[in-house]
């Protein structure tokens, strides 16, 4: 209808800018029209006893807008639009040859692609060049797009459009139109990436193809496992499926033949992505490859991307805690017999016995800790955790006060503060220089904060969540753990938390409730604080098999000790698809500061032993941290050595590794993202087209504002609607004239 | 004209008598005064502490005796504990309660008090509930420290009721390095520590119990769960700690050992 009035569509008249070809002078046009106005205000002054007011100016209100019509038809205005010039343009055909476009639903993707694509360009009257390329890692240019074969083991949008781009600059590019499902399985684009795009000034036209929702695949979105962990130790992997419909899999993870779990998984049938925690018990050391495989369905479209596998380093490591306590009591008995069969947790206590003797446990020289509590970052910084019990601050002098600070903000080591009669607010540690680590406001020592009465403990729903806290595997069965556990001996008041804390544990008392165990980060590290010295009940009323008191303060202590970065580390993060690696290493003296004067390179080796050295040079912004980039060529079991060298001689290594799963990438995440497609064009000036619905492509191009184009002028004033405005004001006027009968 | 001053003999004798005299009118008294019912209910606490003591409240053998209405765990009761927490509170940094606490060993509140103290063991009886609730309650963690009782006769009493609690675990020496006699005081050079007979008597032994016993029990880890001072009398040094004529050195010496065992079931 739009047409048919005015000549042309809607999206001409968007596109175009409406101006006047009339060549009369604008002043004879001015007369003209006020002499016109003045001639209907007499006609009608003379006429006025035969009609009343508002007659009279209801018609010449409708003779001047005639008038104004003729006028702007005297005008003669003109479409002016900016069109590529025939013959002098070319358009860049761009089709996805990764391995996920082979995918049948039911031809492959790779097939309606190429359909696409062709029809696309196959509007002759366009008198536009086409140029044809193939991509996945990057782009290539063809002859002919029958030269396209699908084969390519990733895909990287960035680097492929910018090859394109810059590849066609110089041809007069008027658009790029890219068929594809979408899926960049290096590394995404980033937003500088597709400001980098659109900065050519080209637009993207994109055409998605391939299914959005695959009801009968699942698989893995997400692997995330410890590269490393203690023998003996449990560690949690979290697992995410992606899944368009809902139902239970099975998750089931091997190291090697051996099975070392396997958990349901309930897929949420309001959301595409499941995320789940898998335990698992690393009794043997070494590199241990574990294998995730889910048990989904025989008939899924996709196997492949049912299973992953990480690499975890499996070793004896040596934690140190240090326990500084001002009075002998049965916590620190039975927190210490909790932690004796952790063999990889050494715990050196401080005892205040009497008021002129420390006694020490827990030694691993008689010269440790022979003068009392550390007054050196070499001695203090050795350990890993530091736990103050029921002492006073004033116990410590001014630089061990600091050191504890810069234990925590600089080491990056956990400090928790247990309750206790000259504990917490007691001890006057909330007026003390490392007041502002702690997560809460200590109320003064002034008052007595210590009750010794029993209290029931509550977790919270952030310490639900917390790994640290679950006594039961299930969510459900630890909750009822925590709910069962026997009161607590004593609890003391905390004050409020401060806007970085996360209170883990509550505690309910006849006063009301408190926060029990609290948490915030502080420079590099970690505090807690534990209000009560009395969890041992746990320990004394429940029978004896029970390990929750154990299982609680292991995994408190192991969480504290596991969180402190070493004082070397090496870690490698695999990017773009795991086709390359970022290292990162930290070398840091005894006293945690950090080194100085050295240079620093990495062994990288294949499990096929491909070995290579890459220089790591130091972090602009991070003293102490060394970096580098490196490409993984092969899929499989990685292993990454760093070597701290100084004058030759090497000071420091440290190590680490990765599973990378290079070539795998295209089998998973295989639904389309017509997201990211709608996006690219956006970015660009473009448009996202669906395959089966490309009728609006052809006149994208042919009024692209890329490449060589002309001003085309087409006349509108023969536009029917004008007419027959001019015919409705006209047939207006008769019929009211004649209804009043003035006529 | 002077009294001529009394043959040695003839002073102890009377000194013996006299306190004999005493302690009867005394018992006597008491035993008026107070059933056992009364013991547990006046065993209160205004100000709970870290460590509070705990007697246990055994059931007695058929050899104890008639022993009218106070029972052979009740021996220095309330004494020995008065004067041994404040000792503690004085020495150490334990922040002990001013009183003690009075359980049987089926109580369930045992489990809050990880220390028990129980005397004149010889004499106890424990059942084999009893003896099954003492077995739990030690292998959490709990610690029992017992006291005075001698010989050959008297120990074999003890060990009848201590073979029920634990079987299979044996009964040994604390050997000389064992943190239970270096925790806090060296007791390198320890002597036997007598009832306050030897007052009157002289004799730092008791039946045929010569030779003082440091023994103990051990846990699976190598902690002590029992401390069993045999041919010695703690409990009478700390209760007579007032007494002038008892002797300082002994009292000190119990004090140590108390507050060593304290020390060591809150460190190990």
């Amino acid at each position: 209808m739009f047409e048919l009035l005015f000549k042309y569509s809607r999206d001409d008249y968007a596109r175009s800018d409406l101006i006047f070809a009339s060549e009369w002078p604008a002043a004879l046009l001015i007369a003209i029209g006020v002499m016109a106005a003045l001639g209907i205000t007499l006609m009608l002054f003379i006429q006025r006893r035969r009609a009343s007011l508002w007659q009279l100016l209801a018609v010449w209100a409708l003779q001047l807008a005639m008038v104004a019509v003729v006028l702007v038809l005297l005008l003669q205005p003109t479409l002016q639009t900016e069109q590529l010039k025939e013959g002098e343009n070319t358009v860049a055909l761009v089709v996805d040859r990764s391995d996920s476009m082979a995918y049948g639903e039911p031809s492959s993707r790779f097939d309606t692609a190429l359909a696409s694509l062709l029809d696309a360009s196959s509007d002759e009257s366009l008198g536009i060049s086409p140029l044809y390329y193939a991509f996945a890692e990057t782009s290539t240019p063809m002859d002919s797009i029958d030269e396209a074969a699908v084969g390519g083991a990733a895909t990287s949008f960035a680097e492929s459009i910018l090859a394109v781009l810059d590849d066609a600059r110089s041809q007069s590019l008027a658009a790029v139109i890219l068929a594809s499902d979408g899926v960049d399985t290096a590394g995404g684009v980033s937003a500088e990436q597709l400001a980098e795009i659109g900065a050519f000034g080209v637009p993207v036209h994109t055409i998605g193809v391939g299914r959005e929702r695959i009801t009968d695949d699942v698989e893995f979105a997400q692997l995330v496992a410890p590269a490393r962990a203690l023998t003996g130790s449990t560690v949690s992997a979290r697992v995410a499926i992606r899944h368009d419909g809902a139902g239970e899999v099975r998750v089931k993870v091997y190291d090697g033949n051996e099975l070392l779990a396997s958990e349901p998984v309930r897929l949420d049938e309001n959301a595409t992505t499941t995320t789940a925690w898998i335990d698992l018990e690393l009794a043997k050391s070494g590199y241990r490859e574990l294998r995730f495989d889910i048990d989904g369905g025989a008939d899924e479209p996709e196997q492949r991307n049912n299973r992953r596998s990480t690499l975890i380093k499996v070793e004896e490591q040596q934690f140190h805690v240090l326990y500084y306590e001002g009075e002998p009591r049965w916590e620190y008995k039975f927190m210490r017999r909790a932690l004796d069969d952790e063999g990889d947790i050494r715990l050196a206590t401080l005892l205040r016995v009497s008021p002129n003797k420390f006694y020490r446990q827990g030694l691993e020289s008689a010269e440790q800790l022979e003068d009392g509590f550390p007054t050196t970052r070499d001695e203090l910084f050795g350990y890993d955790a530091l736990i103050i019990g029921s002492i006073e601050a004033a116990s410590l002098s001014d630089g061990q006060l600091q050191l504890v600070r810069d234990f925590v903000s600089e080491r990056g080591g956990t400090l928790l503060m247990i309750a206790g009669p000259n504990g917490l607010g007691n001890g006057g540690w909330g007026q003390s220089e490392i007041a502002d680590l702690l997560p809460v406001r200590l109320p003064p020592s002034t008052t007595n904060s210590f009750v010794r009465s029993k209290a029931s403990v509550r977790l919270t729903p952030q310490g639900a969540d917390t790994q640290m806290l679950k006594l039961a595997a299930d969510e459900d069965d630890n909750l009822r753990t925590w709910a069962d556990l026997p009161e607590i001996a004593d609890y003391q008041a905390t004050g409020s938390l401060k806007p970085a804390a996360r209170a883990l544990l509550d505690v309910d008392t006849e006063d009301g409730s408190y926060p029990l165990l609290v948490t915030q980060p502080f420079g590099r590290g970690n505090v807690y604080i534990l209000a009560t010295g009395g969890t041992w009940r746990w320990q004394m009323s429940m029978p004896l098999e029970d390990e929750s008191h154990e299982r609680f303060w292991r995994q408190l202590v192991r969480s504290m000790v596991s969180s402190a970065p070493p004082r070397i580390a090496l870690s490698a993060e695999s990017t773009a698809g795991d086709t390359s690696v970022s290292l990162r290493a930290e070398f840091r003296d005894g006293a945690y500061r950090p080194m100085d004067g050295i240079g620093v390179s990495a062994v990288v080796s294949h499990e096929d032993g491909t070995t290579w050295t890459v220089p790591l040079l130091p972090h602009a912004a991070e003293p102490g941290v060394f970096v580098a980039d490196t490409a993984l060529d092969a899929s499989g079991s990685w292993y990454f050595e760093a070597l701290a060298e100084r004058d030759g001689d090497v000071m420091d290594t440290a190590r680490t590794s990765l599973y990378s799963e290079s070539g795998q990438a295209e089998y998973f995440n295989i639904r389309r993202d017509a997201a990211f497609l709608a996006r690219l064009s956006d970015a660009t000036g473009g448009r996202y087209f669906e395959a089966d619905d490309l009728a609006a492509l052809p006149d994208l191009l042919r009024y692209s504002d890329a490449g060589v184009t002309e001003a085309v002028y087409r006349p509108v004033w023969d536009a029917p609607a004008l007419f027959v405005l001019l015919l409705l004001l006209k047939t207006g006027e008769w019929l009211l004239r004649r209804r009043w009968r003035t006529i | 004209m002077p009294i001529p001053p009394m043959p040695q003999f003839a002073r102890k004798a009377t000194l013996f008598a006299a306190s004999l005299v005493t302690s009867l009118i005394a018992a006597a008294a008491l035993a008026q005064s107070l059933d056992v019912e009364e013991l547990f209910s006046a065993d209160t606490h205004e100000t709970p502490g870290e460590f509070e003591f705990v007697r246990l409240a055994y059931s007695t053998n058929r050899y104890a005796g008639p022993t009218g209405r106070r029972q052979a765990w009740q021996t220095d009761w309330p004494e020995a504990e008065h004067h041994f927490l404040k000792g503690v509170n004085r020495l150490t940094e334990v922040d002990a309660a001013e009183n003690g606490r009075i359980l049987t060993p089926l109580d369930m509140e045992i489990y809050d008090y990880p220390w028990l103290y129980a005397v004149e063991v010889g004499y106890w009886y424990l059942n084999d509930q009893e003896a099954a609730r003492l077995r739990d309650y030690l292998l959490r963690g709990g610690f029992l420290m017992v006291d005075d009782f001698h010989g050959t006769f008297e120990w074999a009493a003890f060990k009848s009721s201590m073979d029920r609690v634990f079987p299979d675990r044996p009964i040994v020496d604390i050997p000389e390095g064992d943190e239970a006699f270096h925790v806090l005081y060296d007791l390198d050079h320890r002597i036997q520590i007598p009832s306050r007979m030897f007052i009157y008597s002289g004799q730092t032994w008791e039946r045929d119990g010569f030779t003082p016993y440091w023994r103990g029990i051990y846990d699976d880890d190598g902690r002590l769960m029992v401390a069993i001072n045999h041919n010695m009398d703690i409990g009478d040094a700390w209760e007579h700690a007032d007494w002038p004529d008892y002797p300082e050195n002994m009292t000190a010496l119990a004090y140590r050992f108390g507050i060593n065992y304290l020390i060591y079931a809150m460190t190990h």
